[in-house]
């Protein structure tokens, strides 16, 4: 009989055990899957830390937002690494995608039904509301635009090479690179090791926005209707235009066995005259001024004419699960429109804030300043165009491409790959992820 | 009849009448209570390695068999499509490639410099207990943590790389940012990682060698090489065993080093690896039922290699 008991008791303690396993436990209020009533509402919120964003910064703007949606109870879930999106499938996958998710992709997501899109009313404080949508809805707030990238430039360096102003056409650009190189200063700074090899993407993206996107900025929608190819001339030109910069020797291979935060300390130790980087660095370079002073252009043209990559999105997700939709969308929402955390963004990742009537701090630096005025001439000049590798929504590259466009350029610097073994690498890996 | 009845049933000759007219002997119903007894300890550790272990992998297998992705969940029933289409994947064939080599370089090297090192530290004395220490320390470590390490001293603006410009090599390899030397960078940090475990277990193989063979293979005229090739390393042969199985399944399954040193680059799956390319085909690229068909090809291939390698060490065991 004890024996019995004693199994009993030790079943039933293993069976708790277990059940107390799960991530989300706890975390779901009893009124799950409906409307949550006057109770309090547990969300999980996954976010994610970095040298600026520190816990303490989520921990404060999480009570300051609760404070301002009653009846919420946020519970904070911190994506391992960087790579949030990928962090959300796992969770998703073993159905514990969480209630609240800020700058995950929601590609993938939206399609499998798992997020809660957005309605024109609850986007009509946003700039560009219908931005990243798929399917026609939104399902991430459009809340900042981040040009991607702008070629940030050592003034020194580009003194020492006798360079009197920044390029306005590719040639200009090409002649730089040349003087720089002839006075023993690496032209430019590209990363791409450890594990961020998507770091060594910039100067493609750069490339394929102002030889592909330009002429045809829904150049990615053709490609998912099969309309167009990788191999095709116009996206050719710029991949071969990235080959010509390595073999030439203006992109340093070396920078392939650098990390992001490795990269941009290079351009802070002066290995190389030029940073192609998205805006945020603008912040970053203000926050902690290296030694000598830097500058800003826009990756030029053949003929001189503005172009400028810019991803718009990276703001709150929902989930559709989430215990209480309407509740989980006001948090987020709450959130994406409160001046402090705005502010915050601005000045710790150089956010480019995409919401009516906001206006950045007065005391921003001169390179966020400078990263801003190239912006705001390119809305001006109607010469924004998609970011490659960095979109959302319809017209962006398949789940698991960015990686295998990431190989591929870093292939190209190295020296592997010609522009045309990028192309039909590209439509390969293309072919498979469509599968 | 019961078994409980059975068993308090009479004594009849130092037997009794069980189910079906078979005897009960008194030894088996002494066994009884002692089977429920370790059924009773075993229990938690048995359902926990069923729900925790056979579970999922039941469920990857039967996954493994779906086209089952983020959007199509649960998937469909594509039964040895996923399987097919792996032989066919040229970043699986990279992968699997890689993983071999990877596994032949930590096997051979950790084995042999593990023995050398075991040779040299088999003394007494405060230093040798300090370096066999020294020896083990990296293997407590977390496979991120040394990458971390082994990064910060092979990148291009590493450690490594200034000294050896410090020594006037004006270009030094780019040991993590050239395909070329990559993957060797990536198997030399994971053998010095794992190069204590190898060192350890040779040392308690080497601390069981009986000292009267030594002595009498020495009154024979045995010289210190003879002495190793037919004393010491015959009696080395459990401890060969060991690290060569443990070596194999360590290679097969390496993930967090190359997430961390190299996310299988530079360029195109130089560095990548079965168990980072099962993690990339799932998470990232969101074929979940692709992904487990290579989990599942992978845990074949680490279970046969292993069950070979055993058996053949386990034989050469009792050959000598």
């Amino acid at each position: 009989m004890f024996r019995r008991r004693f199994l009993v008791a030790g079943g039933v303690s293993l069976a708790l055990a277990l059940t107390g396993c799960t991530a989300g436990s706890g975390s779901k209020p009893a009124t799950a899957g409906g409307s949550a009533g006057a109770k309090n509402v547990t969300l999980t919120f996954l976010t994610f830390e970095t040298p600026n964003l520190t816990a303490k910064y989520w921990d404060d703007t999480i009570a300051r937002i609760s404070a301002k949606v009653p009846g919420v109870t946020i519970k904070k879930l911190v994506s391992p690494t960087t790579d949030r999106t990928t962090y959300a499938k796992q969770l998703a996958a073993s159905g514990q995608l969480p209630d609240i998710m800020i700058a995950v992709d929601p590609n993938g997501f939206a399609q499998a039904g798992q997020l809660a899109s957005w309605s024109d009313a609850q986007l009509s404080d946003f700039l560009f509301p219908h931005s990243g949508a798929i399917g026609g809805k939104v399902y991430q707030l459009p809340y900042n635009s981040q040009p991607v990238p702008e070629v940030y430039y050592n003034k020194a360096d580009f003194a020492a090479a006798g360079i009197a102003s920044t390029p306005k056409t590719y040639a200009e650009f090409l002649a730089d690179c040349a003087k720089l190189k002839a006075k023993g200063i690496n032209p430019m700074v590209v990363g791409g090791g450890g594990s961020d090899t998507w770091a060594d993407l910039y100067p493609m993206t750069a490339l394929v926005g102002t030889d592909v996107y330009k002429q045809t900025p829904d150049w990615l929608f053709q490609k998912t209707a099969g309309k167009v190819k990788f191999s095709d001339p116009l996206f050719q030109k710029a991949a071969g235009k990235l080959a010509d910069l390595a073999k030439a020797g203006y992109i340093d291979p070396a920078g392939l066995s650098r990390s992001y935060a490795d990269d941009e300390q290079a351009f802070r130790d002066n290995k190389g005259a030029m940073y192609p980087m998205g805006s945020w660095f603008a912040s970053s370079a203000d926050n902690k001024k290296p030694s000598f002073d830097i500058g800003v252009f826009p990756w030029p043209t053949d003929d001189g004419s503005p172009v400028l990559p810019v991803y718009t999105g990276g703001g709150m997700t929902v989930s559709s699960k989430a215990p209480d939709v309407a509740l989980a969308q006001k948090w987020a929402l709450a959130l994406m429109t409160d001046k402090t955390y705005l502010d915050g963004s601005v000045k710790t990742d150089g956010s480019i804030i995409a919401e009516k009537d906001y206006t950045p701090p007065a005391d921003m630096g001169p390179v966020y300043n400078a990263t801003l005025a190239i912006y705001q001439e390119a809305v001006k000049a109607n010469a924004v165009v998609p970011a490659f590798g960095s979109e959302t929504g319809d017209g962006s590259l398949l789940p698991g491409m960015n990686t295998k466009v990431a190989a591929g350029v870093a292939d190209v610097i190295d020296g592997k790959k010609s522009a045309a073994d990028l192309g039909s690498f590209l439509d390969s890996e293309w072919t498979k992820a469509a599968q | 009849m019961s078994l409980m009845s059975t068993a308090l049933a009479p004594p009849s000759g130092g037997q009794t009448t069980g189910q079906r007219g078979r005897p009960v002997s008194r030894r088996r119903r002494a066994r009884l209570p002692k089977a429920l007894h370790f059924l009773t300890f075993a229990a938690p550790g048995l359902a926990a390695y069923l729900l925790f272990v056979l579970l999922p992998i039941g469920m990857s297998v039967r996954t493994s068999f779906t086209n089952r992705s983020l959007i199509n969940n649960p998937g469909q029933w594509v039964g040895l499509r996923n399987y097919t289409r792996l032989f066919s994947d040229a970043d699986f064939t990279q992968a699997l490639k890689n993983t071999i080599v990877i596994t032949v370089i930590i096997t051979v090297v950790a084995n042999a410099a593990g023995l050398a090192i075991a040779l040299l530290l088999d003394r007494r004395g405060k230093v040798y207990n300090a370096m066999r220490a020294v020896f083990f320390t990296p293997v407590i470590l977390s496979g991120v943590v040394v990458s971390v390490i082994w990064r910060a001293i092979l990148t291009d603006d590493g450690l490594l790389y200034s000294m050896l410009r410090g020594l006037g090599w004006h270009h030094p390899p780019g040991w993590l940012s050239n395909p070329d030397y990559a993957l060797y960078s990536v198997a030399f940090i994971l053998t010095w990682q794992i190069l204590g475990f190898c060192v350890v277990v040779y040392l308690a193989g080497l601390q069981g060698v009986p000292q009267e063979l030594m002595e009498a293979a020495e009154i024979d005229g045995a010289g210190k090489a003879a002495r190793f090739r037919n004393v010491t390393w015959p009696m080395l042969a459990p401890a060969l065993t060991i690290n060569t199985v443990m070596l194999l399944i360590s290679g097969f399954k390496v993930y967090d080093q190359v997430q961390v040193m190299t996310n299988g680059g530079p360029g195109n799956g130089t560095t990548s690896t079965i168990a980072f390319d099962v993690v990339q085909t799932t998470f990232t690229e969101n074929h979940i039922g692709y992904g487990a068909a290579m989990g599942v090809v992978m845990l074949v291939i680490i279970a046969a290699v292993s069950v070979v390698a055993l058996r053949f060490l386990q034989r050469r065991e009792i050959t000598l």
